[in-house]
């Protein structure tokens, strides 16, 4: 039976009584330090920031409904080969999802890191959140959650989710070691913390909190919760692929693009040291452009932007897990997420795959099953 | 590539002879390969599905390393090398010398369709109209008479079969390239002279052949013609045996004293056939059988023809010779009664005939459909021992491949229709004797529902006319039954080869008494007459695995006669050839266009093509040439390459395959590395019957030119080096296949440590005493001790255990602890594991529980003590697979019940009134082994059959031993009051667990090692370098071990022979600056070529174990791992030449 422990909520501040309590993991359980996003002095965002003093957490924010980076990409810096201690990382059900892409391909390690999930309730753009937010992080924060608890959902002072939050299916970080409970809690009262792992238990256990269950209403509220989402998603889906449906749809689709890889540098799951299209490989000889020129009398510049969409696409949509941080990134909206995410959809589907699931299931390209895509390798008759 | 002085010779060019032929020429030694048929591939030319995974492998044979050396493509569809000479259609007629310097002459059967000018078109198919059966499709299909002999091969020349050609000469007259030539105008220089009394046979004789174009004269009696002979020479002489005067026979004699080389063929009647055979022994060629007709004698008057005057008979001298002649499929309808009607009633075939139903490349193209009616297959039954383990048929043997063969076929068609065909098979044992046989045939049983009947079937019959086959048969318990089907396949047995024993009495092999090779004691190989070996079937039918393994003991025989006799492995004096630096030039590309006489010019607009691929980038020339093909075109092509200094080639012709070795002396005499070179088809696809317009031609010659100025404009210039090789190994195990292979080793004169566990060298060798065959074990044992002990190159440990390994192929480092505790380190180049199995243990059936329980091998060893006295035993019973053949050791441990019918037939010899019963489920008596298992029977030893799910019962009480078992022959139980109990328990694992981690290898779920693949390399593990024999294998009896043993000793060799061996041009490389190290690539890899070195950081690849295969650039999103000759920007250029005509 998992450990399922109460976190107290003080004074009706949800903010700062997380604060308290990762205070205390800090000096009472056995991690060194602490990865959390906090409120940086001068900016209107919060950041990961790696804290080993529990007097440098103040600033804590992990609710905050914004998430400028996905940090899959920091814990793997920081994991990459031994750390030298033990740290637990406090991560969106995305970025625990994204870096366990980033585990199997080797670009990280989960020994020296405890992974703290808490339940998501979406973010805002990178754009929408400094309008939003105004000139105190902390109470934003709390606004975003009072309009949740009056019923009026994440859209708040004419701000609304970024889609790729909308088409979310996955608020909650199940695979997290330690899963820190949100959704349909009483957040004046106390939120849940839940150790999913022996590691997990190991955390919670020196904190000195009371135990508690799993509410009916979480259930429920969860299950609520994501099946909005998946309507949403779906219908996401659909258009997308109508816009998509042919080349030229496609090409319509990405015109846009300028090539600047933005989506790319964002992508948590995207780890090769250097992209292909940086590479020789995508050094095209002079005269070969004048070669295409002059066949159609006509060369959309720069090239290779279908192309470099596409490829990203073959090379990781089996890896996508939806942050959405492409379509952040991108500084000519072209609506990256929902491409990505439609086809990552199927080609995940094709392989009986869930990107970020579990380290247990082995990415789809590195198993060889004799007998799948019948209908592509049929035999010859 | 390594060249050796000596040479072999291999007859018969099946899996065993090309598995020999590649063995001895990567050794480097010059091989001819021949085989009568006009393909390469024998049998398995014919089977596109092999289990255990239903695919082919084929082309896992070919050359590991070194690949260059050799064809990199289909092994079914062809295969060059550049130490083998391969002679299709032909066959050894003389054999003189000894034993490591024979003379060997061959004959070549005329070929009238010129294999260096046929390309393959098929015009000549198209207007033949001629239609016979189609012996590929095993009759299922016509073919003409200038035809195809399979379908796929390459180069893919067309053969003119004489025995069935009208002469109409049709195809000679549309041939595009001339390559067709019946040579009429030479028949005018071809006198004959007909001898006859009467008249009317000498002037219709006269008059037919000079029709043919032949120069014909007659004589009227024996004088009339040898006074012509005496008066000029003619090249053939048709002579009558019955004539008044002076008889054919004296006429024979007396023309051979003037004129011996002349070429008589006698006329005979039906009466004087025997005068006819008569003559031939005193040196008559042939005879004809009168009355004639000119329809069959103008044809068979040319065939002697063509086989006179153009049949090439050849001399050579060879080391070794190998005979890998195959088998023949039994003939159901032949000689006896053909109770299941094979012939008269449709829809009854053969198992080949079946293999050609469901090939895709069949008649049917792949569906399962009947010959008889085109009628959709639903109900399929399999009859096997067809023709043998059937006295009356003279095959007291078994034919050890068809049981799995018709299994896998009952799968196939389970497959094929989704399980919609009712599959069943009617046998007598099943024989799953192979590793992982048992689980393949539980497969088909519980997943497929194919459904195993045991029992033989009594005949197969029609109810009705246009009925489907009825079978009869009965139950193992006497009830008769009657069941109609849609197919009767019929596991026909094997038959030694046609002309077998000439074969035999040229070589001076014996046969055994149903005509198969008969092999020496202990050997898989070696036949009677030192110097000439045996693989494959050719001394009884095996299976893939096992025939490759036989081939690669003939080979490692044949070589060490060869190297004994002084035609070792020295290296023949060949200079290292120097190519030229050209990765500082900029590409310059001569493209070299074949105008194949001018048939291409009619074809397309050659100057519009010329003018576009002048315009390519980096083109630096176009030349035209006449034929390429032809000495004088290449020639021309040599030169102007030489003149120009372009520093890459592309030509442009047919059948690009055909030129690796003329690329590769080509590079070697202008120094340029012959990957720079490339070969494009555009002739195909302008072939006639494509009915192409001008334009189109043109634009697909373009295409194929642009794509190959593509990729040949990026390839990477550098030369891959060589790696060094420790021209050492390290055998680990000192049973028998351990002793074997370091022997093999060390007799071509290479050092091998030999490390043992136990005190004394000999393994489980040293328990047996006698074998079924009656050989001694133990004179075995002591034999090759002593060679061991006394060969100066072995080094041997015992008491000594492996600690530590590590290193690739070439160059591993292991660590050992020697007998006194102490460590030694030693280097390597390959390592071979042998370390042997166990018999199992077991706690079923009351063993331990009385002393009166014995497995079979403490039986032996208490027969050889004395222990047991067989006077004192009044009823012995024998258990087999105990615990063996369920999970979790379902498999057959094969040796068992030999042991029980060696160890029952003895008990029987010394005291006949002793009682033994064998409690069996299935007597795997495969083989040759059949026939103790029938002694057995003859002998009084009673056999009872028991099923898995009703095992005989044993009670110990007092002491006594009871045993109850259901006979199903009763019906009822049994109960047995033996003396003496024995337990078949098997063989076991034993320890290769360990030994895996320690050399990086892989074990079975059983724990026996995995080899990289069953069939096609048996002896090899997966990692290169390393190979396993013996029992940790899979069990196996002595002489098996010892054949496994030979075969790693020769897959270990071919890495040793020289100190440095070169990869393939194609290997993949890392862009270490550019590698995540996600390993990816590590997964992908089939060879297991990669590995991570951690204190590099950097993703590594062995040269020697990439077979090029592309997976890890495949896997690789950023093209850290990429492919030489294979890299993006040439793929991109390739497709750019593609699609620039149409985008």
């Amino acid at each position: 039976m998992a450990t399922t422990v109460k976190i107290p909520i003080k004074d009706q501040n949800l903010v700062s009584s997380l604060q308290d309590f990762f205070k205390t993991m800090l000096r009472d359980g056995d991690i060194t330090g602490l990865m959390v996003a906090q409120h940086l002095p001068m900016k209107s965002s919060v950041m990961p920031t790696l804290v080993t003093d529990p007097d440098k957490l103040d600033a804590v924010d992990p609710l905050a409904p914004v998430f400028p980076m996905n940090a899959a990409k920091v814990v793997s810096k920081l994991t990459r080969k031994p750390l030298g201690g033990k740290v637990a990382v406090v991560l969106r059900p995305c970025e625990i999802r994204a870096f366990i892409e980033l585990v199997k391909l080797k670009q990280g390690r989960v020994d020296d890191v405890v992974l703290i999930g808490i339940d998501c309730l979406g973010a805002y753009s990178n754009v929408h959140y400094p309008a939003f937010v105004g000139e105190d992080g902390m109470e934003a924060t709390a606004r975003f959650y009072r309009n949740i608890q009056e019923g009026k959902g994440t859209a708040c002072d004419g701000f609304d989710l970024s889609p790729a939050c909308k088409a979310c299916e996955y608020p909650i970080a199940e695979n997290a070691d330690v899963l820190i409970g949100v959704v349909g809690m009483d957040i004046k009262d106390h939120l849940l913390a839940k150790a999913n792992t022996s590691r997990g238990e190991d955390l919670l256990d020196n904190l000195g909190l009371s135990s508690t269950g799993e509410p009916e209403q979480r259930k429920k509220e969860i299950e609520k919760l994501v099946a909005e989402r998946i309507a949403y998603r779906d219908q996401m889906f659909a258009e997308t692929s109508e816009a998509t449906a042919d080349l030229e749809k496609l090409v319509n689709y990405l015109s846009n693009c300028v090539n600047c890889y933005n989506c790319r540098v964002a992508c948590p799951v995207c780890y090769c040291r250097e992209c292909v299209f940086l590479t020789d490989v995508f050094d095209h000889e002079p005269s070969q452009y004048l070669r295409w020129a002059k066949r159609k009398g006509i060369l959309k510049m720069p090239t290779d932007t279908v192309f470099f969409h596409l490829t990203r696409m073959a090379h990781m949509s089996t890896a996508c897990i939806g942050c959405g941080q492409c379509s952040n990134a991108c500084p000519n909206n072209i609506p990256v997420m929902e491409i990505f995410r439609t086809v990552a959809h199927q080609t995940q589907k094709a392989f009986d795959y869930e990107a970020g699931r579990s380290l247990d299931d082995e990415p789809p390209l590195s198993i060889f099953r004799e007998d799948e895509f019948q209908e592509v390798v049929a035999k010859m008759h | 590539m390594r060249k050796k002085i000596g040479s072999a010779l291999v007859v018969g060019a099946g899996i065993s002879g090309i598995r020999s032929a590649l063995d001895l020429a990567e050794l480097g030694y010059q091989v001819k390969l021949i085989d009568r048929a006009p393909n390469l591939g024998g049998t398995l030319a014919q089977l596109d599905y092999q289990f255990p995974t239903d695919h082919c492998g084929m082309c896992k044979m070919l050359p590991l390393v070194e690949r260059d050396s050799a064809s990199q493509f289909c092994l079914r569809k062809g295969l060059f090398h550049e130490n083998i000479d391969i002679m299709l259609n032909t066959e050894l007629v003389q054999m003189e010398g000894e034993p490591g310097k024979f003379e060997v002459t061959l004959r070549q059967r005329p070929a009238v369709v010129d294999p260096e000018l046929c390309i393959g078109c098929g015009e000549c198919s198209r207007v033949c109209p001629v239609e016979v059966a189609d012996e590929f499709n095993a009759g299922l299909a016509k073919r003409k008479a200038v035809y195809l002999p399979v379908p796929h091969n390459i180069p893919n020349n067309y053969v003119v079969d004489l025995d069935s050609c009208t002469l109409c000469g049709e195809c000679e007259k549309i041939c595009p390239t001339g390559a067709i030539d019946f040579r009429w105008e030479a028949r005018r220089q071809f006198r004959i002279l007909v001898v006859d009394d009467e008249l009317i046979v000498r002037d219709s004789l006269k008059d037919w052949l000079i029709e043919e174009g032949f120069d014909v004269e007659t004589a009227e009696s024996g004088p009339d013609a040898l006074d012509k002979i005496a008066k000029q020479a003619y090249h053939l002489m048709l002579l009558d045996i019955k004539m008044p005067e002076m008889d054919g026979v004296e006429v024979l004699k007396r023309s051979k004293d003037m004129r011996p080389d002349l070429p008589v063929v006698m006329m005979t009647a039906y009466a004087t056939v025997e005068t006819a055979v008569e003559a031939m022994k005193i040196g008559a060629l042939d005879y004809l059988m009168k009355p004639f007709d000119p329809d069959t004698l103008v044809p068979l008057v040319i065939k002697l023809y063509e086989n006179l005057e153009r049949a090439g008979e050849f001399t050579m001298e060879v080391g070794a010779v190998i005979l890998a002649a195959g088998f023949d499929s039994f003939d159901p309808a032949g000689k006896g009664s053909n109770t299941y009607g094979y012939g008269e009633i449709p829809n009854v075939v053969t198992s080949i005939e079946f293999e050609r139903i469901v090939s895709g490349t069949g008649p049917y193209h792949g569906k399962l459909v009947r010959p008889s009616d085109g009628k959709e297959i639903r109900k399929v039954a399999w009859l096997q021992c067809v023709g043998s383990r059937d006295m009356h048929a003279d095959a007291d043997y078994c034919s050890s491949v068809c049981c799995m063969f018709s299994v896998k076929e009952a799968l196939l068609a389970k497959e094929r229709s989704n399980g919609q065909v009712e599959a069943t098979i009617f046998y007598m044992d099943m024989r799953t004797f192979g590793k992982d046989f048992q689980r393949y045939r539980d497969k088909a049983e519980k997943e497929y529902g194919v459904s195993f009947q045991r029992g033989r079937v009594h005949s197969v019959e029609l109810k009705q006319l246009g009925g489907d086959p009825t079978i009869v048969y009965m139950d193992i318990d006497g009830t008769a039954h009657e069941e109609v089907f849609d197919l009767v396949v019929l596991a026909a047995g094997q038959r030694p080869p046609a002309g077998s024993d000439l074969l035999a009495e040229m070589t001076g092999v014996d046969l055994n008494q149903w005509g198969f090779c008969q092999l020496q004691p202990f050997s898989l190989s070696c036949t009677s007459r030192d110097g000439v070996y045996a693989a494959g079937s050719f001394s009884g039918l095996r299976d893939i695995s096992e025939s490759v393994i036989q081939a690669s003991s003939a080979s490692l025989q044949a070589s060490r006669l060869i190297h004994s006799k002084g035609g070792g492995l020295a290296e023949a004096s060949e200079s290292e050839v120097a190519f030229r630096d050209v990765s500082r030039e900029p590409p310059q590309v001569m493209v070299a266009l074949c105008t194949c006489g001018d048939s291409l010019a009619q074809a397309a607009h050659l100057d519009e093509v010329e003018a576009f691929v002048s315009d390519l980038d980096y083109v630096s020339q176009v030349h035209r040439f006449e034929s390429i093909c032809t000495q004088e075109g290449w020639s021309q092509l040599e030169e102007a390459m030489e003149e120009n200094g372009a520093n890459r080639l592309l030509i442009g012709a047919c059948m690009p395959y055909v030129y690796t070795r003329k690329l590769r002396d080509l590079g070697a005499k202008i120094g340029l590395n012959p990957a720079l070179m490339e070969v494009v088809d555009i002739r195909t696809s302008v072939f006639p019957g494509n009915n192409f317009s001008q334009e189109q031609a043109s634009r697909e010659i373009r295409l194929a030119l642009a794509m190959g100025v593509g990729k040949l404009k990026g390839m990477d210039p550098s030369l891959s080096a060589a790696t060094p090789i420790v021209q050492k190994a390290l055998v680990v195990g000192g049973g028998i296949a351990g002793m074997t292979s370091a022997l093999g080793i060390a007799e071509h004169g290479f050092e091998v440590f030999l490390v043992e566990k136990a005190e004394e060298l000999g393994g489980n060798l040293r328990r047996l005493y006698r074998t079924l065959e009656g050989n001694p074990p133990q004179e075995l044992l002591e034999q090759t001790i002593s060679k061991i002990q006394k060969h100066p190159k072995i080094h041997l440990y015992t008491n000594a255990k492996v600690l530590h390994s590590h290193g690739r192929v070439g160059c591993f480092i292991t660590t050992i602890e020697k007998e006194d505790g102490s460590g030694e380190t030693l280097e390597h180049g390959v390592t071979i594991l042998a370390t042997g199995g166990k018999e199992a243990t077991t706690e079923s059936y009351g063993y331990g529980q009385s002393e009166s329980i014995v497995t079979q091998h403490q039986l032996e060893e208490q027969l050889h003590s004395g222990q047991i006295n067989p006077a004192e035993l009044g009823a012995v019973v024998m258990i087999q697979c105990v615990d063996s053949r369920e999970e979790p050791r379902n498999y057959c441990s094969r040796i068992c019940c030999s042991s029980a019918l060696k160890n029952s037939l003895y008990l029987k010899e010394q005291n006949p009134e002793m009682n033994v019963y064998i409690l069996y489920r299935d007597i795997m008596a495969y083989g040759f082994m059949e026939t103790y298992y029938t002694q057995a029977r003859q002998a009084g030893v009673i056999f009872i059959q028991y099923d898995v799910d009703k095992k005989p019962k044993v009670t110990v009480e007092n002491g006594g031993v009871s045993t109850v078992v259901t006979d199903p022959i009763l019906g009822r139980e049994v109960m047995l009051e033996p003396d003496l109990l024995v337990l078949s328990t098997g063989v076991a694992a034993d320890g290769q667990g360990q030994l895996a981690e320690i050399f990086g290898v892989e074990t079975n779920q059983d724990g026996f090692f995995q080899e990289a693949e069953y069939k096609w390399r048996p002896v090899d593990f997966l990692q290169e370098g390393i190979f396993t024999c013996g029992m940790c294998h899979s069990p196996r009896n002595i002489t098996e071990s010892i054949a496994m043993a030979e075969a790693t000793a020769q897959r270990a060799l071919r890495i040793l022979a020289t100190m440095r061996v070169t990869a393939g041009s194609i290997v993949a490389e890392v862009r270490h600056v550019l590698c995540s190290l996600c390993e990816k690539c590590i997964e992908a890899c089939p060879y297991g070529a990669r590995w991570r070195d951690d204190d590099e950081g950097k993703i590594m690849v062995d040269e020697l174990s990439c077979q090029g295969c592309g997976s890890c650039a495949a896997v690789c999103p950023n093209s850290a791992s990429v492919l030489r000759g294979y890299r993006d920007q040439q793929i991109f250029s390739v497709i750019e030449g593609a699609l620039e005509e149409i985008f």
